[in-house]
């Protein structure tokens, strides 16, 4: 490699030793002389392999295909050997933590024994309703080429780390495990995607997801994990499976947006909790009552954008592609 | 508990394809990994899986053929037929498993180019094959409940009354070292490629199962057989896969030539690997290389096919260069990659030792002779991971008694021990990159006798060195430390290997080329060269390769 | 500077504070805002019909922005969901083949998508159009004393690319760099780039009321006096559901939320009742009276 300015940079490492002071996190600060093409992967095997070998942290392939390496740079999840320094650096300086929502071991090593645990739970596996044929499936290229992309997931956890949904809700199955599940729901010869949808669409699944796009946003592999939930709850709702709020909700917004353009926010709570569901209307009642005190509660009848049959046709175009 | 019929050491494809035939025969099976099944280095295989499929019109024998030329003719023929023949039922199955690879218009498994091959019989997913076969793998044996000791390290094998009846293994999450019994073990745990610097090989690659066979006194054979891939990218060795060169791309030196038109009229850019290394190497001693390099040339393939057909190879190009395939050609050179020779098995994957067998890249059947072809190393695993576990299994039923061990694991411990508690040595990577450089120069594309000689002088050095390294962390729970260290032994034990098999192989014969020794020797050296250790020191022996249809001859592309 | 106006759903529904106090800044800083251009758009979506049918969501909002283009106008929108949403919308939109099947459906109605202006938000507007200079020449009343937490709502923040982060860096700290420009101090805490919660509200209240929770109270517990978001659907969470998740807490948090164009009215002098803040939930009373207002 063509010899380049060297500089040093101080990388700060958030560490703890469960053998030591009760497993309390630290921070650790290490000055390293780098090139200007090393990745922060290269700074930490520096560090590990000629100033200090006590570091433990995940790695092996070095070429962004094996998953080992999320961590969190600079409070973001990345695969810190596709990082490049030069991105990351700020005053010559970067952070590095474990990756988020999984318990730590020790350092940079993290337990994913809760992320196999959730990849387990949707049946990662084919299942074809009849005995394999003598020969291979036929299946077209188009579908096998869309599986690509979400068979480009290497399980690396980065999603999974700053999902914001996992923060506060650890049940939730959480990004890779449904782009997992959907990469079945997908597959031509997997036969069991309603039995799988009606399960994803239970408490956990595809409906906890809040649309953050953290997961789109940190994915190496540009996965899009949420657009895989998003394509499993289209797919949910096209095969009437209705019961959940989040469908309801989404029927709901839809439907009003097709008869007057813009949204009623009071039908569409109405619509979705259930005109009938006295629980959950009087639950409702005392956020009703504030919003209306300070006149900021929507009419029930709310007006129409104009020339709204133009935007009807498209709808009657377009909705059941 | 730490008891059991099978037990596999590496969860990569061959280890998992093992797994899935041994649980489905019922047997009390286990794999153990250093790391999670799914970071094995099988994810980094890119380009595809050969087969000739009858029902096309493809002929087994045609890609027996042209394996075995491939192999310079270093191949055991009734091994590499074996090997085609059951290529086309074991691609089946993976299909049926759920890998989703390529289609044609049809509907049915669709095909690229590959090297060295007659016609297009290389299956595969993008440029992920390997990723996708093993997570496909790894799911299957999710779905049959199969047990695996994960971030496991396995640190000697245990042999008693001359039968291998299991291993001493460190759990890395608190540094306990346990026996595990088994009634037989197979050796799965991949190539070696960190011996060498730089290399396409992930960090894991250490030769472990090389190094425990060869110190249980197995043999290793044809060492000296190191292939070095024609694209990888220079710095940090990263592979590119020969997948781009199967869907068209150009090889060019720094005068804008398809050079390949010259040194493999016929087969071009697809001419065997060895073939195109040394060419792409002349090239660059000639002058007609950019800073040491040549370039790949995949601009005229179109922006959609490098999408579809080569996204993994698009995504490194742009993240690790700055290169965009489809507007720029990208400097590559030849790179440390694979390793032909292995532990000595028969063509199911038997060792010298009973109740110990091997199968992957650690081993040598051999199919790959003197040079392996792309996309047979894919097939290799399969086949041969299925083949052994089959004969384990059927050994299995012979075993009468287990491990009766009483001492050996407290003399494991102990070492150990001593090991971590050492001081004031040597930092273990300070001999790692020694023997890196040492022998990526001594035993390069091109070697001589004073090449190899200073690579094993080197190597001899540095286990001399070895016992006085010392690590930094003390600690139990995941003590990278003392695994690096570990791996650095075994290291070491194989690079010895190599060096011996090179100076001992007296011509030159598939990726094993001397500049010294420049033909091939029919006459004297159509053998495989063995290692094999004795009262703890190497001994060197030759043994004959099987020819069954397919007479040696010269070797053209 | 004149734009197609397009206020979203919540501004003329749920938050109309936010409609009131956008139309009296925009006039100060020299932005027209055609309101009529957008009397034919509809809703974008707001993510919700996208997971229904995306084709059908990105058709929509094609249509609006073929309905400013017909007009020469760029869009400007005023909430961080509306802006994302079509953002993405044109992403996907760059796609040959995609923006020629959108545009055989919009054709039906004589329009024609070409994507050649970007819409913006006003947050947006003001550091790239107004710039630092002009809007601190604007500037009347310094609010010196406020320390100010930024929420800027997922929409706004990502995914990187589909929002130009690459093309306009300065996207990336917007919120931050009007906060300094109004003279106040921004909070730095964690959540000011995280999710409030809204998409899950009917879905999963806890989790939603835990996600407000923990980002007001972080902010509050920092120093911060209010918190200031360019988003309504944010400012509905964290204002009007704010008591709720503080009860699950067992604390108090009292976190005055406000928009952006309320922050920028207050800073260009404009009296509090003009720009509707003492219509919020969590009251402003406090907050007013620090920086010597009177409610």
């Amino acid at each position: 490699m063509v010899q380049t300015a060297k500089k040093t940079v101080q990388i700060t490492i958030k560490r703890q030793d469960p053998e030591v002071d009760g497993n309390k996190p630290y921070f650790q600060d290490y000055n390293v002389e780098v090139e200007d093409w090393f990745t922060v992967l290269d700074v930490l095997i520096k560090i590990r392999e000629q100033i200090d070998g006590t570091l433990s942290l995940r790695c092996a392939c070095r070429a962004s295909i094996c998953g080992s390496c999320a961590m969190r740079v600079n409070g973001q999840a990345k695969l810190v050997c596709k990082t490049k320094l030069t991105t990351v650096m700020k005053d010559n300086k970067i952070l590095v933590e474990p990756v988020g929502n999984m318990p730590v071991i020790t350092d940079l090593t993290t337990d994913f024994k809760p992320f196999w645990d959730k990849m387990l739970a949707v049946d990662p596996y084919l299942k074809p309703e009849e005995e394999a044929p003598e020969a291979e499936y036929i299946a077209p290229n188009e579908d096998m080429v869309h599986l690509v992309g979400v068979m480009n997931c290497i399980m690396c956890g980065a999603c999974v780390s700053d999902c914001t949904v996992l923060e506060v809700k650890d049940d939730f199955l959480g990004p890779a495990a449904l782009a997992k599940a959907y990469r079945f729901v997908a597959d031509p010869r997997d036969d069991a995607e309603n039995e799988r949808l009606s399960n994803l669409i239970e408490d956990g699944g595809i409906w906890d997801c809040t649309r953050c796009m953290q997961c789109v946003e940190v994915c190496p592999k540009d996965v899009d994990p949420m657009s895989r939930i998003m394509a499993m709850r289209a797919n949910s709702m096209d095969k009437k499976m209705n019961k959940s709020y989040g469908a309801r909700h989404a029927n709901a917004f839809t439907s009003l947006i097709k008869s007057s353009g813009v949204l009623n926010e009071t039908l569409l709570i109405l619509k979705t909790k259930g005109f009938f569901n006295i629980i959950e209307l009087i639950k409702l009642l005392p956020l009703a009552i504030s919003a209306q005190l300070a006149g900021k509660r929507p009419p029930f009848l709310s007006h129409s954008i104009k020339n709204k049959d133009n935007l009807k046709k498209i709808f009657k175009k377009l909705e059941n592609k | 508990m730490f008891e059991h019929d099978v037990l596999i050491v590496g969860a990569g494809l061959a280890g998992l394809r093992a797994a899935l035939e041994s649980i489905d025969a019922g047997k009390n099976t286990a794999m153990i990994s250093k790391v999670h099944p799914v970071r094995s280095h099988s994810c980094a295989a890119q380009g595809g899986i050969n087969a000739a499929l009858t029902d096309r019109g493809d002929d087994w024998k045609d890609h027996a053929f042209s394996t075995i030329k491939g192999s310079d003719y270093l191949a055991d023929q009734h091994a590499v037929e074996i090997m085609c023949q059951e290529a086309g039922e074991n691609l089946i199955e993976l299909e049926n498993m759920g890998v989703i690879f390529s289609r044609n218009e049809e509907g049915k498994l669709g095909t690229r180019r590959f090297g060295g091959q007659t016609v297009a019989r290389t299956f595969f997913v993008g440029a992920i094959t390997g990723s996708a076969m093993l997570h496909v793998l790894y799911e299957q044996t999710v779905k049959k409940q199969g047990q695996v000791y994960e971030e496991w390290f396995v640190t000697k094998l245990i042999i008693e009354d001359g039968e291998c009846r299991g291993v001493i293994a460190m759990d890395m999450h608190t540094g306990k070292l346990q026996i595990i019994k088994a009634k037989s073990v197979i050796l799965a745990t991949g190539g070696a490629g960190r011996i060498f610097e730089p290399s396409t090989n992930a960090l894991i690659c250490t030769g472990d199962g090389l190094a425990l066979a060869y110190n249980a006194g197995a043999s290793l054979m044809d060492m000296e057989m190191i292939q070095y891939h024609p694209t990888g990218l220079a710095g940090n060795g990263i592979l590119l896969s020969e997948g781009a060169r199967g869907e068209g791309a150009y090889l060019l030196n720094s005068e804008g030539e398809r050079f390949m038109e010259d040194y493999a009229p016929e087969y071009l850019e697809l001419a065997s690997r060895d073939v195109v290394s040394r060419s792409e190497q002349t090239e660059i001693d000639a002058g007609r290389g950019i800073d040491g390099c040549v370039l790949l040339d995949c601009r005229h393939l179109g922006r959609e096919k490098i999408e579809e057909r080569l996204g993994y190879l698009q995504e490194v190009a742009t993240e690790f260069r700055g290169i965009d395939l489809a507007e720029q050609p990208i400097p590559v050179k030849p790179t440390m990659h694979y390793i032909m020779g292995g532990i000595k098995t028969d063509e199911s994957g038997r060792t010298d030792i009973p109740g110990l067998f091997a199968a992957g890249e650690c081993a040598n059947v051999s199919v790959h002779g003197g040079n392996r072809l792309g996309a047979n190393s894919l097939l290799d695993t399969i086949v041969f991971g299925r083949r052994s576990a089959r004969a384990a299994i059927e050994y299995v039923s012979t075993v009468k008694t287990l491990s009766k061990d009483k001492t050996e694991l407290n003399n494991e411990t102990k070492r150990i021990e001593s090991l971590v508690n050492r001081t004031n040595g040597e930092r273990s990577a300070t001999l790692r990159n020694e023997m890196g450089v040492s022998m990526t120069e001594g035993i390069g594309v091109y070697r001589d006798a004073d090449s190899i000689s200073m690579a094993k002088n080197k190597i001899t050095d540095l286990i001399k060195r070895y016992p006085n390294t010392s690590i930094d962390n003390k600690g139990k729970i995941f003590n990278t430390d003392l695994i690096f260290n570990l791996e650095l032994g075994y290291m070491l034990d194989v690079a010895l290997t190599m060096c011996i098999g090179a100076e001992e192989r007296k011509e030159s014969r598939g990726a094993h080329f001397r500049t010294d020794m420049t033909e091939r020797d029919d006459k004297n050296w159509l053998k495989h060269t063995n290692v094999k250790k004795k009262n703890g020191e190497p001994i060197f022996y030759t043994s004959d390769v099987t020819i069954t249809n397919w007479k040696p001859e010269i070797r053209k592309y | 500077m004149k734009f197609a106006f397009f206020p979203g759903c919540v501004a003329k529904g749920a938050a109309p504070e936010l409609y009131t106090s956008t139309v009296k800044v925009a006039e100060i800083l020299g932005i027209e805002l055609d309101e009529k251009a957008m009397e034919s758009a509809s809703c974008t979506g707001a993510g919700v019909l996208q997971e229904k049918n995306q084709l059908l969501g990105d058709t929509l909002n094609a249509r609006n922005i073929a309905l400013a283009e017909k007009q020469n106008l760029p869009i400007l929108t005023i909430c961080s969901t509306c802006q994302g949403v079509m953002s993405q919308a044109e992403q996907r939109l760059e796609n040959e083949e995609y923006r020629a099947q959108i545009n055989e459906t919009l054709k039906e109605e004589g329009l024609e998508y070409t994507g050649k202006t970007p819409t913006r938000h006003l947050l947006w507007i003001i550091v790239e159009e107004i710039g630092e200079k002009k809007f601190k020449s604007l500037v009347k009343r310094k609010l010196e004393t406020l320390n100010l937490a930024p929420f800027y709502g997922c929409y706004l923040v990502r995914p990187s690319k589909a929002l130009k982060f690459y093309e306009n860096p300065e996207r990336e700290t917007c919120l931050e760099d009007l906060t300094e420009w109004v003279g106040a101090k921004v909070t730095d805490f964690p959540g000011s780039k995280a999710c409030c919660g809204f998409p899950i509200l009917t879905v999963n209240e806890k989790a939603a009321l835990k996600m407000v929770g923990n980002h007001t109270s972080s902010a509050k517990d920092l120093g911060a006096d209010a918190m200031v978001t360019p988003c309504p659907l944010c400012h509905l969470n964290l204002d009007q559901y704010q008591n709720r998740a503080a009860g699950m807490m067992k604390r108090e948090i009292d976190l005055p939320i406000i928009h952006v164009p309320q922050l920028v009215g207050l800073a260009l002098g404009l009296d509090p009742k003009e720009l509707r803040i003492n219509k919020h939930i969590i009251s402003t009373k406090k907050l007013l009276s620090e920086l010597s207002l009177r409610p």
